[in-house]
């Protein structure tokens, strides 16, 4: 069979688009950790931090490592100025017109580095050769161990940030309880910055991994980031685990579902997965600490 | 604070209360839903005789063209307005219903011949269908997760509508729509349409003040005010928020079989998440709980868009940018105690003068 010769092979580019979306989720629920904002200007974060390094690799001709890092650096920039800007003023606000600002700041972003950099699809170099090896009749793209690497840092980092140190456990406080915060001396204006800062660096990591492997274009980022925001609900919103989960399941199953129905409504899969985990399980398959189950 | 006001006479304030008066004539009241009962009152002949003379006065077929397409996104923020302002649920995926009212009645007048006043029709029922279909689970949902499952919806209809081009013509779309006739009249010209299509506004507005006097627009209310609460006074939730999302619906399903009769093509990138987004701003600069201000939102935010065509490409960061500011600075609407805040600015200038006056 034709079919089960390339399951495995989906099976391979699932688990690295899993990744990404992982990347991705994760940026969404450090800032949900944080304010129980969703930022809809996620995804572009992700859009910049791939045309920032093509800039800075390809317009000023810094080496691949230093131009990575400028990108990261301008992004979490980026981050910053989104919360000083649109954030902060609106903190006060509610529901819809939060919603609105942050897609109003991401369609800012998206036509703004079209303006800046070009409509054209950019695509980076991969970080080691053109490495594609293959295990049996599995060929596997050298950057997805690259992507995979930098999710389990990332997750790392995340972890040691929340769990280990004074400054994750004051974040998540300003979430969980907004008064006890206030009482205990926590600024959780401070913390829902310094949030998206972490955030808008996530985004950018995983904009400078995936490119090599997909072109980046000014529009790319509202897909990747409504995607990675359905893998952190799928696995369990506001945990870190749930989001690394969601996003490999994500991944897989949108990735094996081009074996069985035409590959144009792949982007349907995510959409037609997120309206069924909210429809049985809105807690997600982990469960999740901000959605109550009674309500739902 | 009346009898001071007379105590206090003075020939200037003569000037402030004309102006106030002609303000009174032009701006919506915001806490129209807690009139009892509803008067024709010279502020609606005063919107009924500019809407038919405008055109006429300002006859340049741009702008009749522009006002065509105010109309028709005024039908769809009516609709939302009654889901988002009064009932209080969020919706980013009207622009589907939309497409779904447009399909249909491009299906139906090109290929079965039609006549497009029953495709009008059968759009907002087709649209009506869809919404009570997949209603019913959506709405369990709330706050950031509806609006993101409504969302997920509006994406995978784009996906399907792109991905069956036998029925719907796929990304191309279809073509030559014949234009809107009833009894052998055409609306072919854009004063024609103009007509068409703000006389169907001006029904449905007639329509939502109806509903939102009724019982069940008291319960919009009420379920916007607390989900809880609405329940224990014997409302049922579920039924309400099903009822107003399909009433939305049906009203985009309308505006849809509009705007592929008017413009004669209906193709996937009109129905994308950015008509979604937009209709969301007219409602919210217009002010939420409001049945006029969303129409007045839909046609700012059209001339604006308009306006900002001219400078390219940077018409759309120019357009984020305002977005952000509009809602940072007007939270509540543009309009929402715009009569209020401009009574206060014309109080405070002639209050400024007189304590000039007692200083010295």
């Amino acid at each position: 069979m034709d079919l089960w010769q390339t399951i495995p092979q989906l099976l391979i580019s699932g688990i690295t688009f899993g990744a990404i979306y992982a990347l991705v989720g994760l940026g969404f629920v450090t800032i949900a950790r944080a304010s129980q904002i969703i930022n809809f200007a996620q995804g572009e974060f992700v859009m910049l931090g791939g045309m920032t390094t093509f800039f800075f690799l390809r317009g000023v001709h810094l080496p691949y490592p230093l131009a990575a890092l400028f990108a990261i650096l301008i992004v979490i920039l980026i981050g910053f100025l989104l919360h000083l800007l649109v954030i902060y003023p609106l903190r006060k606000a509610s529901l819809p017109i939060l919603l609105m600002a942050t897609l109003g700041a991401a369609l800012f972003l998206s036509s703004t580095s079209a303006l800046l950099f070009g409509t054209l699809p950019k695509a980076l170099p991969p970080f080691s050769g053109s490495g594609l090896f293959e295990i049996g009749k599995v060929s596997i793209h050298a950057q997805s161990l690259f992507v995979m690497g930098a999710t389990f840092l990332v997750l790392l980092f995340l972890y040691f940030l929340s769990q280990r140190t004074l400054l994750g456990k004051a974040m998540e406080a300003s979430s969980t309880d907004p008064l006890g915060a206030d009482l205990s001396g926590i600024s959780r204006n401070l913390m829902i910055f310094l949030a998206f800062g972490v955030s808008a660096g996530i985004g950018s990591i995983a904009g400078i991994f995936i490119t090599p492997i997909f072109y980046v274009s000014y529009h790319s980022g509202t897909l990747i980031g409504l995607k990675g925001f359905i893998a952190a609900v799928l696995g369990g919103w506001g945990k870190h685990s749930g989001a690394i989960l969601g996003g490999f399941a994500l991944g897989v199953v949108e990735s094996l579902s081009v074996a069985f129905i035409p590959s144009g409504y792949k982007d349907a899969i995510a959409f037609i997965v997120l309206l069924l985990i909210l429809y049985i399980r809105p807690k997600g398959i982990l469960g999740s600490p901000f959605i109550d189950s009674r309500r739902w | 604070m009346v009898k001071q006001f007379q105590k206090e006479f003075r020939k200037r304030d003569l000037v402030y209360s004309i102006a106030l008066w002609f303000l009174s004539l032009i701006i919506p009241d915001p806490q129209l839903h807690y009139r009892r009962e509803y008067h024709f009152r010279k502020r609606d002949l005063f919107y009924f005789l500019t809407l038919l003379l405008l055109p006429l006065i300002w006859s340049d077929a741009h702008f009749h063209h522009l006002m065509v397409l105010s109309g028709i996104h005024g039908i769809l923020a009516l609709g939302l307005t009654l889901f988002l302002g009064y009932a209080g649920q969020i919706s980013l995926g009207h622009a589907a219903f939309f497409g779904i009212g447009a399909y249909t009645t491009a299906i139906l007048t090109t290929r079965y011949g039609v006549p497009s006043f029953f495709a009008f029709w059968a759009s907002a029922l087709i649209a009506s269908f869809f919404a009570w279909l997949i209603g019913r689970p959506l709405l369990k949902l709330k706050g950031y997760f509806l609006a993101l499952a409504t969302l997920g919806f509006g994406e995978i209809f784009l996906v399907l509508v792109r991905e069956s081009p036998t029925l719907t013509g796929g990304v191309i779309g279809i073509f030559d729509i014949p234009f809107f006739s009833l009894a052998g009249f055409v609306f072919d010209t854009y004063l024609k349409q103009y007509y068409l299509i703000w006389g169907v506004l001006s029904g449905l507005v007639l329509f939502s003040k109806n509903l939102i006097r009724s019982k069940m627009g008291r319960a919009f209310l009420a379920v916007a005010a607390s989900e809880d609460g609405a329940s224990v006074i014997g409302i049922d939730v579920a039924r309400i928020k099903l009822g107003v999302f399909v009433i939305g619906a049906a009203f985009a399903g309308l505006a849809g079989s509009l705007f592929a009769s008017v413009m004669s093509t209906a193709n996937p990138e009109t129905f994308s998440l950015n008509l979604s987004v937009l209709i969301v701003m007219m409602v919210i600069l217009g002010g939420m709980g409001n049945l006029y201000g969303p129409i007045a939102g839909a046609i700012f935010l059209t001339f604006l868009i308009n306006g900002l065509s001219r400078y390219q490409e940077y018409s759309l960061p120019i357009y984020g940018v305002i977005l952000i500011l509009l809602l940072i600075f007007f939270p509540d609407g543009i309009g929402t105690r715009l009569r209020v805040r401009l009574i206060y600015l014309i109080s405070y200038l002639g209050r400024k003068k007189r304590r000039e006056k007692v200083e010295l």
